[in-house]
């Protein structure tokens, strides 16, 4: 790794290490590896919003052109938001892309990305189901994304109605995650998430 | 990031102690002349039109990384090569000059005061004199203005009848006449 990689990203862990946000519990890094090319984050989900309560944790992939390139992160705890795959975790934020700064350190890319969570972008989405229903039904994705933390990111509100649907599911032998995502699309519309669920068997059989 | 930005800011007390402002333990201080991109304290260093604080290898790299939309990595400010301004400390005259090192770093511009007698002699001082070289197409010109070559004429005589024909003979005996004449001049 070039040297003022990982220069950098040493003053950097330093600085998040001692920052105030660390101190309220709001944001975290850890490293992965000796060499500072790979690193953990974490972020606590911001009040008032469905995340609330829930820790999300990051995967951060320091390039060798860092910091004249943008990291390379991505969300490992599954979450529901339009500019988050709900599949891959990959982020679209434009800090993180072509509107990158090379002054902007790790400690403001986490809390960016904290900011991302309570203002969502609908009109430029990564996950274009989420979009969708953010946009058509912004109840029905504050329930979605609220169960979403509690069973991915420890978050406090069980829902009890939504778990129960997924049980019913996993009864005809779906998996937890496959039956919450399909239930998730069709905004917990049992009868056309099985349907879904089913149908995308039957042609799988079909074609094998 | 505003408070890096405060940070980045030089103080004009301050700005004399070049190189040697950080110990290590010194934080405090040291900080306040720490580059924006590598964080470390500034090497070579220039300012922004903006204000903001860097190594110019860093700098430059970071120029080179985004060729068409140059902006200050702090505050997105447009900025420019031309416009940034280094900074020399007291006592770094003894070190290498920074711009014998690769990248150059863009000198600093000043401009002379203008001097008090501005006489500059009939306009002929440094670049008075103006020279210029051309060919002329003289006889060309001269025939398409005396013969009407390539004008529709006034009264052009309906085919068949004897001033068509006329004409016809006129302006066959003309391009000849013409054609002498340039072969006159070539051969001549």
């Amino acid at each position: 790794m070039a040297n003022i990689a990982a220069q950098r990203i040493k003053r950097e862990f330093k600085e998040v290490i001692k920052s105030e946000e660390v101190a309220k519990c709001a944001i975290k890094v850890e490293l992965v590896n000796d060499n500072y090319t790979e690193l953990k984050g974490e972020i606590a989900g911001p009040p008032d919003t469905p995340y609330e309560g829930g820790n999300f944790v990051l995967e951060i992939r320091v390039p060798e052109t860092y910091p004249f390139n943008p990291p390379k992160v991505r969300f490992i705890t599954k979450i529901w938001h339009p500019n988050i795959s709900s599949v891959t975790g990959a982020i679209c934020l434009d800090i993180l892309k072509d509107q990158w700064a090379a002054a902007m350190t790790l400690r403001t890319v986490l809390l960016s990305l904290q900011a991302l969570l309570s203002a969502a972008e609908p009109d430029d989405p990564q996950d274009a189901v989420v979009a969708k229903q953010f946009k058509e039904n912004i109840d029905m994705f504050q329930m979605t994304a609220r169960h979403w933390t509690n069973v991915y990111a420890g978050g406090p509100h069980v829902n009890t109605e939504f778990n129960e649907k997924i049980k019913r599911l996993q009864d005809m032998g779906v998996d937890d995650h496959q039956a919450r995502v399909a239930l998730s699309s069709y905004n917990w519309d049992l009868e056309r998430a099985t349907e879904q669920l089913f149908t995308a068997r039957l042609t799988l059989v079909i074609f094998v | 990031m505003s408070e890096k930005s405060e940070n980045a800011k030089v103080h004009p007390s301050e700005s004399g102690s070049g190189s040697g402002a950080t110990d290590g333990e010194d934080k405090k201080d040291g900080s306040t002349f720490e580059c924006n991109i590598c964080l470390d304290t500034a090497r070579d260093a220039v300012v922004s039109m903006c204000g903001h604080l860097f190594c110019w290898p860093c700098l430059h790299q970071w120029l080179e990384t985004k060729p068409n939309n140059q902006v200050c990595p702090v505050c997105k400010a447009v900025i420019n090569k031309d416009k940034v301004v280094p900074l020399y400390g007291r006592g770094s005259t003894n070190q290498q000059d920074p711009r014998e090192k690769l990248p150059p770093r863009p000198s600093g511009q000043r401009t002379e005061p203008e001097p008090g007698s501005a006489f500059s002699g009939f306009g002929l001082g440094e670049n008075g004199f103006h020279m210029s070289f051309g060919i002329g197409v003289f006889p060309f010109g001269f025939f398409t203005s005396m013969f009407n070559f390539g004008e529709l004429r006034p009264s052009a005589a309906p085919r068949g009848t004897p001033q068509h024909m006329e004409e016809q003979f006129l302006s066959k005996l003309f391009l000849w006449l013409a054609l002498l004449f340039l072969a006159w001049l070539i051969f001549a």
